[in-house]
């Protein structure tokens, strides 16, 4: 019985590389924009301007503050209400890519806020404008307390992207739901799904080790 | 505007009844004065008496609440000044020296030149390692200031200022922070930027540079200016009791 239902999950092979494709997909699309949107959401927060600041204050709260699950179907269920028709591959992009870019923006703003205010008169004193300023001396500077815990929250986020399988996106985790339909062995199907997520975050999970160990050993020097 | 600061009486540098409070504290009491181009001011005084801010204000790293305060013939606060063109004129060397710690000795350096002056790289590091060098510096060009010692990393804040070949240099207490050997380096190389003629006002307690090349030493207590005069003067015959009180504290040393 057991050899049955191997041979069967061997057989929806398929199904499970596309799930597993959805989801690295999904993620990568979601972290890239997701970093993008952090970096400068952080940038903005500690830019001086203080409606800005609170408003992005305020959004990024209200996201760590609620469900993702209920993020997503506000995004899937409520939207289309308003007009604005989404498939769930957008819906679960947007979602994912919104959740990625606060709590990358509160990783940003903690680096920004570790660079010492010399650092800053320093730039400011030589005449270096604003961006200038971010760009050459303090974002350089930041990145070695960003760096690892950023690395340490693409891992949660792919594993939260499994989320998405709530509103029907054929990922990882929904294989596994259609899976175990047709092979009745939820440990094995599930252990699986597992497997598939953990293959992709253990080499980020190495990653942030190492960065972590290089930023405590460097002397702020920072190679991207 | 005229450039000329003698038709109109305006110096370098020009305070104007400045005023500037820290909540209820104020910290600069109706300053004024002025500073002519070339000259090297010496500012002292205890520790809180406001002699730091007085020249944090100059390149706007303070704002004042009111009075004048006109630098390189810009009224600063004036909608028409632009802060960020005027600071490319005015170097500023730090107590805690402030050098950017991922880059090497010349990228300090050669950071602004590049970036703000748009000097092309290859020229601004031919400039750049020039400076090192006359800052005694010429075999530390691709250290990183955490591999400098005190002396060494504030001779590469003075070098950076000077990569913008400003018109002021402004100096807040350079060698507080250092150790008593490495002094000497720091002042050797504030003096070599003095006799070429740089504006300069530096906070420092450091009387031989100060009867070496200032043309003027200001005493400042409780954020006003109590007493002005020549280093001669002002170490010698002390006005008021406030200055002799101050001089008997640090000459005991």
């Amino acid at each position: 019985m057991i050899w049955q239902q191997l041979q069967s999950l061997v057989g929806s092979y398929p199904l499970a590389l596309r799930g597993l494709g959805v989801t690295v997909v999904l993620s990568l699309i979601s972290l890239v924009l997701g970093t993008l949107l952090g970096f400068g959401l952080g940038i903005l927060r500690t830019g001086g301007n203080r409606l800005i600041s609170a408003a992005i204050g305020a959004w990024v709260d209200l996201i760590r503050g609620t469900p993702f699950l209920v993020q997503i179907f506000l995004i899937f269920f409520i939207l289309p209400e308003f007009g604005i028709e989404l498939d769930a591959f957008t819906a679960g992009i947007i979602a994912l890519t919104n959740l990625a870019a606060c709590f990358i923006c509160e990783i940003v703003v903690a680096g920004i806020r570790s660079v010492p205010t010399g650092q800053v008169e320093a730039a400011l004193a030589s005449g270096l404008s604003r961006w200038q300023r971010m760009r050459q001396v303090v974002l350089p500077q930041a990145m070695r307390i960003v760096l690892p815990p950023l690395v340490g929250q693409y891992v949660l986020l792919i594993k939260d992207s499994s989320v998405v399988s709530a509103i029907g996106l054929t990922d990882l985790t929904r294989v596994g739901w259609l899976v175990v339909q047709r092979v009745p062995n939820g440990l094995l199907v599930f252990f699986l799904v597992g497997l598939g997520y953990f293959i992709v975050c253990y080499p980020l999970i190495m990653l942030a080790r190492r960065l972590e160990r290089r930023m405590g050993a460097a002397h702020g020097e920072v190679q991207l | 505007m005229t450039a000329s600061p003698s038709k109109n009486g305006t110096g370098m540098i020009e305070f104007r009844g400045v005023n500037k409070w820290f909540g209820a504290l104020n910290v600069l009491r109706d300053i004024t004065l002025s500073v002519e181009p070339r000259e090297v001011v010496v500012v002292c005084g205890p520790s809180g008496s406001g002699k730091s801010t007085l020249i944090r204000c100059i390149n706007g790293l303070e704002t004042i609440r009111d009075g004048d305060l006109v630098v390189d013939g810009q009224r600063l606060g004036d909608p028409a000044t632009n802060m960020t063109r005027l600071r490319t004129e005015i170097g500023f060397v730090f107590q805690s020296f402030n050098l950017y710690p991922h880059r090497t000795a010349l990228e300090n350096v050669t950071l602004a030149p590049i970036h703000v002056r748009k000097i092309p790289r290859n020229e601004a590091e031919q400039a750049g390692r020039e400076l090192l060098a006359k800052v005694g510096l010429a075999d530390k060009v691709h250290a990183y200031p955490a591999q400098l010692s005190g002396g060494q990393q504030q001779r590469v804040a003075i070098a950076r200022c000077l990569g913008m070949r400003p018109k002021i240099m402004l100096f807040d207490e350079p060698t507080s922070a250092l150790d008593p050997e490495m002094i000497s380096e720091v002042l050797d190389v504030m003096v070599a930027v003095a006799e070429e003629g740089m504006t300069m006002m530096v906070v420092t307690h450091e009387m031989g540079f100060a009867r070496k090349v200032a043309q003027r030493v200001v005493f400042m207590d409780a954020g006003a200016i109590v007493e002005s005069g020549t280093p001669e003067e002002f170490f010698s015959q002390p006005k008021t009791d406030r200055s002799r009180a101050f001089l008997s504290k640090i000459l005991r040393h």
